[in-house]
C-alpha cells in the first residue's frame, strides 16, 4: 500500500500537565528558602536574588551596585582575587551575579560532588569581600570599554533609547550607563553599598540533586547572613504620547526598530489575553510579524515582540533590525497587523494553531526540571504562585477571538506607543 | 553517558533511540553531514542558505512550521562548516508528525520561487545584523581568509560576501539538495518519550521509500602546511583595537586534537586560567583575552582574541602574548591543573545533559564522527593525558611559521 503522504497523522492535544509547587523553607535569619529537587540532575543551582537599592542612590552612581557586585569576587579577607579564581575554577564551580533594575541576583553553580566544598567559600562573598583599589581600577576600565562598544550597535542603543522614553530619563529604569559613570565609582561607594544594601529581603531559589545534606549546609552557611531591611517606592508608570525618536546612523547598514508601551501587572484579569495576544502577533515563528515582514517580504532575519517583566505592571515591545531602505515601510506594516488583530477575529484555523502551539510550548517548558525554579521566580516576584500558569494554560484552552478582539482595543492604542529607530 | 540503541534503514539513514520516560516530550534531530566544507569558490554560504529553505513547503505540506505547530511542536536548526542540524520538540503523543514532516521535506522539499527569492533577502539580512552592523563582526571573515589558502574553511558558514548569495541560481539549490539531503547522509535521532520498537516502524514507513543518493560529493581541497608567518592589517571605526591570532591544528579525529583542546583549557579558559591572570589582572595592554579552538573535522584553528585598553595597539599585544605563550611551551603543567581541567570536563557532562536536546544533539554529532560512544571515550582519553604530551602539541602547534595574525586596528571617525 502506498504511502499517503497528503494526510498529517492524527494528533492528541495533552490534556495533563503537572507543575509541581517549590518546597518552601525558612533560615534562621528570616530569608525564605524555595527549592525543587531534581534528583536525576548532579547539577545544583543556588541563587540569591535581593531587592536593589534605587532609592538612595544618585544618578551618577548608577553603576554602584553594578561594580559591588562584580567586584566581590576580586579577593577577601582570607583569598585574594586569583586565590578565588583557582578554587571555583578547580571545583568546576561558578558564581554569576546580575545588577539589575529591580533584583540583584549572586547565583552558585557548581555540582553535588563539590557543593560542600565551595559553600562556605561563597558565603565569604557575601561577607568578607576587600574590593581592593587595583583590580576595581581594571574592571572600571573593562566596563568603560565595553560601554563604548554596546553603543556602537544598533540594537542595543535602540534598547536603551526605548528604555529611556518608556521609563523616563531621570527614573533608575530608564537612565543609560556612560563611561563618566563609571568615573565617578569609588571604592568606598561599594563598601557602603556592600554593608547597607547588598541583601535587601533577599529570597533564595534553589534546585538540583539537593537532598539534607546541603539543605544542612545552606542553613549553617547562608541561615546566618545578615539581612538589610529596605523598602523600594512602589513605582507606578503611566503611558503618555511621545513623539518618534530617530538617532541617524549614516554608516549603519540596517535600522534598529523598538515600538512598545507599558502594559498591566500579571496579577490583572486581562494578563493572560493579553500574553496570547503578543504570541499571534509577534510572539513565536508562525506570528503574524514573521509571516509578513520576514517570510513574505524579506525586509528583516527577525521580528519579535514580547512582554517585559516587572514587579508591578509589565511592558510589551516589539524588535526588530530591518533593512534600512524599508523601515518606514515595516513600522507601517507593524501597525498595519496591530489594527487587524484589533478589528478582525482571529480564524478557527489560526486560534487552532496558536492554541496548540502554546499547550506544547508549556508542556515542553515545563518538563525541564531544572528550569521549573525560574519559572517559579518569576511569577514569585511579582506576588503570585504556581497557580498563575495553571490559570494560563485554562486560558489558553478555552479563550475565543473575540477576547482577542477585546484586549486589542483596549491596551493597544497608537497614541500610547513609543517608537524608538536607531540606524 | 548517554544510553542509546540503533539500527540502519536500507537506503542507509541512520537511526539513534535514546529513551528518556522523565518526560512527556520527544526530540527528533536530523543531522545531515554537510556545512560550509562542501562549498566551492563564487557559491560561498549556500549550505547555510540552504538550511533555510528547508523550512518553506514541500509537496504535501504548505508551510512546514504551521504544520509542526499545530500539533503543539517547535523547531530549529543550525549550520556550521561541518554539518547541518534540524532538531523538532514536540509532544512526544505526535511523535508521529515529526516523522511526517522530516520524511517529506527530505523527499519532496518544495524549491519555489517564493521561497527561493525571499529567503535570499532574509539570509542577506542575516548577514548584515550579525556581521557587518556590529563593531568587529567581520573578524572571522578576516582571519579565515588569511589562515587558509585552499580549504574551504577559508569563509565563514554565513558566506564570503553577500555577492555570492545574490548569485545562487535555482540549479545549484536543486543540485545541492539532491547531493547532499539523501537518507544515507543523514543521522536522525529520536530522543525522549519514545520506543524503539515503535521509532522503528514509523522509521520504516515514512523514511525507507526515499531513494539514496546518486550524486558522488565534490573532493574538498586539503590545506597545505603554512610555511611562513601570516598578517593582515584591518582598519575600522571601533573603540579600541583587537587582536586574533591563530595557528593551524589538527581535526576532530586526528592525533594531537585533544591536546589542543586541553593546551587551550589551561591556558585560555575561565578566570584563573593563565592568559587572564598574566595578562588581564595583573598586565596594562590586554582588556580581555580568551583562548580556544575551533572543534573542526578538518584541520581546525587554535584561536587566541583579546581586545586591548584604549590606546595600546594590536602589535605590542601580540608580544605581550607570546611571552606567555613561549614560557608555556617550556614549563610542566602541575598535577593540580590537569585535576581541575579534569573536574571541568566531568561538570561539563553533567551541565550538558541537563537538557534533552543537549543529549540528541550530542549523539547525532559523534555518531557523524562514526561513533556514538565516542562522546564518553573521549572524555575519559583526554582527562587522562600527561603534562609531556600537551607541551609537546604546544611545541608543534604554536610555532611562528604556523600562525596568522589580525591587527583590528581602532581608527578615528
Amino acid at each position: 500500500m502506498t504511502l499517503d503522504r497528503s494526510k498529517a497523522p492524527e494528533f492528541l492535544i495533552p490534556q495533563d500537565i503537572h507543575l509541581p509547587n517549590p518546597i518552601k523553607r525558612t533560615l534562621p535569619n528570616g530569608v525564605h528558602l524555595y527549592f525543587i529537587p531534581t534528583p536525576e540532575i548532579d547539577a545544583i543551582r543556588l541563587e540569591i536574588n535581593s531587592e536593589t537599592q534605587n532609592s538612595s542612590i544618585s544618578a551618577d552612581k548608577k553603576l554602584t551596585s553594578f561594580f559591588t557586585l562584580h567586584m566581590m569576587m576580586e579577593g577577601t579577607k582570607s583569598m585574594d582575587g586569583s586565590e578565588l579564581d583557582d578554587f571555583f575554577d578547580f571545583y568546576a564551580s561558578e558564581v554569576e551575579v546580575h545588577a539589575g533594575f529591580e533584583n540583584n541576583s549572586i547565583a552558585l553553580i557548581t555540582t553535588k560532588k563539590h557543593f560542600s566544598k565551595v559553600i562556605p567559600v561563597f558565603r565569604s562573598l557575601l561577607t568578607e569581600a576587600t574590593f581592593p583599589e587595583k583590580e576595581l581600577a581594571k574592571r572600571k576600565s573593562q566596563k568603560a570599554l565595553n560601554i563604548s562598544i554596546q553603543r556602537e550597535k544598533t540594537a542595543v542603543r535602540a534598547s536603551q533609547l526605548f528604555r529611556q522614553q518608556l521609563f523616563g530619563q531621570d527614573h533608575p529604569y530608564g537612565q543609560i550607563a556612560e563611561e563618566a559613570d563609571v568615573e565617578s565609582i569609588q571604592r568606598d561607594d561599594l563598601l557602603k553599598y556592600y554593608e547597607t544594601s547588598l541583601l535587601i529581603n533577599p529570597e533564595i531559589f534553589l534546585t538540583g540533586n539537593v537532598d539534607a545534606e546541603e539543605l544542612a549546609l545552606i542553613e549553617t552557611y547562608l541561615g546566618s547572613l545578615i539581612i538589610n531591611k529596605d523598602n523600594n517606592p512602589a513605582y507606578t508608570f503611566e503611558n503618555k504620547p511621545t513623539a518618534r525618536l530617530y538617532e541617524d546612523r549614516k554608516d549603519a547598514l540596517q535600522s534598529s526598530i523598538r515600538i512598545g508601551c507599558h502594559l498591566i501587572p500579571k496579577s490583572h484579569p486581562d494578563y493572560h489575553a493579553l500574553t496570547v495576544f503578543n504570541t499571534i502577533l509577534g510572539g513565536y515563528f508562525g506570528s503574524r510579524l514573521i509571516k509578513n515582514i520576514r517570510e513574505d517580504k524579506g525586509h528583516t532575519y527577525g521580528i519579535y515582540s514580547t512582554i517585559g517583566s516587572l514587579q508591578g505592571s509589565d511592558y510589551w515591545v516589539i524588535m526588530a533590525d530591518v533593512q534600512k531602505a524599508f523601515v518606514n515601510e515595516v513600522i507601517e506594516e507593524i501597525y498595519k497587523e496591530i489594527n487587524l488583530l484589533k478589528t478582525t477575529p482571529v480564524s478557527a484555523e489560526e486560534l487552532e494553531v496558536v492554541k496548540n502551539y502554546m499547550i506544547g510550548n508549556f508542556l515542553s517548558t515545563f518538563s525541564s526540571s531544572f528550569e521549573l525554579i525560574n519559572k517559579f521566580k518569576s511569577v514569585h516576584l511579582a506576588g503570585l504562585d504556581m497557580n498563575f500558569y495553571e490559570d494560563k494554560l485554562d486560558f489558553i484552552r478555552d479563550f475565543e477571538a473575540e477576547d482577542i478582539l477585546a484586549v486589542g482595543q483596549k491596551y493597544f492604542l497608537k497614541d500610547d506607543l513609543i517608537e524608538v529607530i536607531v540606524g | 553517558m548517554i544510553n542509546y540503541q540503533q539500527f540502519v534503514l536500507d537506503n542507509g539513514l541512520q537511526v539513534l533511540v535514546h529513551e528518556d520516560h522523565s518526560t512527556k516530550i520527544a526530540v527528533v534531530n536530523i543531522l545531515y553531514k554537510v556545512g560550509s566544507r562542501n562549498e566551492i569558490e563564487g557559491k560561498t554560504g549556500l549550505a547555510h542558505y540552504f538550511e533555510h529553505l528547508m523550512f518553506g513547503s514541500t509537496k504535501h505540506i504548505p508551510v512546514f512550521d504551521t504544520a509542526l505547530e499545530k500539533v503543539g511542536g517547535s523547531c530549529n536548526a543550525f549550520t556550521n562548516t561541518d554539518i547541518t542540524n534540524y532538531y523538532i520538540t514536540l509532544p512526544a503523543v505526535n511523535l508521529e508528525t515529526a516523522f511526517w514532516l522530516e520524511s517529506d521535506r527530505m523527499m519532496n522539499l518544495a524549491l519555489t520561487e517564493k521561497t527561493i527569492e525571499t529567503q535570499r533577502k532574509v539570509v542577506i539580512e542575516e548577514f548584515k545584523q550579525r556581521y557587518l552592523n556590529q563593531p568587529y563582526g567581520d573578524i572571522f571573515h578576516h582571519i579565515r581568509g588569511l589562515a587558509y589558502d585552499r580549504h574551504p574553511y577559508q569563509w565563514p558558514t554565513i558566506g564570503k560576501e553577500i555577492e555570492d548569495i545574490v548569485n545562487y541560481k535555482k540549479e545549484d539549490v536543486e543540485e545541492f539538495y539532491f547531493t547532499h539531503y539523501r537518507p544515507d547522509n543523514a543521522i536522525m535521532v529520536v530522543a525522549g518519550d519514545v520506543a524503539l520498537e515503535e521509532v522503528k516502524r514509523l522509521s520504516e514507513k515514512w523514511f525507507a521509500e526515499i531513494p539514496s543518493g546518486s550524486i558522488p560529493k565534490k573532493t574538498i581541497p586539503t590545506e597545505l602546511p603554512q610555511v611562513k608567518k601570516k598578517t593582515k592589517i584591518v582598519a575600522a571605526k571601533v573603540p579600541t583595537d583587537a587582536l586574533y591570532k591563530v595557528y593551524h591544528m589538527p581535526g576532530k579525529m586526528q592525533e594531537g586534537y585533544l591536546e589542543a583542546d586541553l593546551i587551550t583549557d589551561i591556558i585560555g579558559f575561565g578566570r584563573s586560567s593563565i592568559l587572564e591572570q598574566q595578562l588581564v589582572k595583573n598586565g596594562h595592554t590586554f582588556a580581555s583575552i580568551g583562548a580556544y579552538i575551533l572543534g573542526t573535522v578538518d584541520p581546525g584553528l587554535m584561536v587566541f582574541s583579546g581586545k586591548m585598553e584604549k590606546g595600546r595597539s594590536a602589535e605590542e599585544a601580540e608580544k605581550a602574548l607570546d611571552e606567555v605563550v613561549e614560557a608555556f611551551k617550556s614549563s610542566k603543567i602541575s598535577d593540580t591543573i590537569l585535576q581541575k581541567v579534569k573536574n571541568q570536563a566531568e561538570a561539563m557532562k553533567t551541565y550538558e545533559s541537563i537538557q534533552l536536546l543537549n543529549r540528541a544533539m550530542s549523539l547525532a554529532y559523534y555518531a557523524h564522527l562514526g561513533n556514538p560512544n565516542y562522546y564518553q571515550e573521549e572524555y575519559e582519553i583526554k582527562t587522562r593525558i600527561p603534562s609531556d604530551k600537551i607541551i609537546h602539541w604546544a611545541n608543534t602547534i604554536l610555532q611562528e611559521e604556523n600562525a596568522s595574525v589580525i591587527y583590528y586596528k581602532s581608527v578615528n571617525k
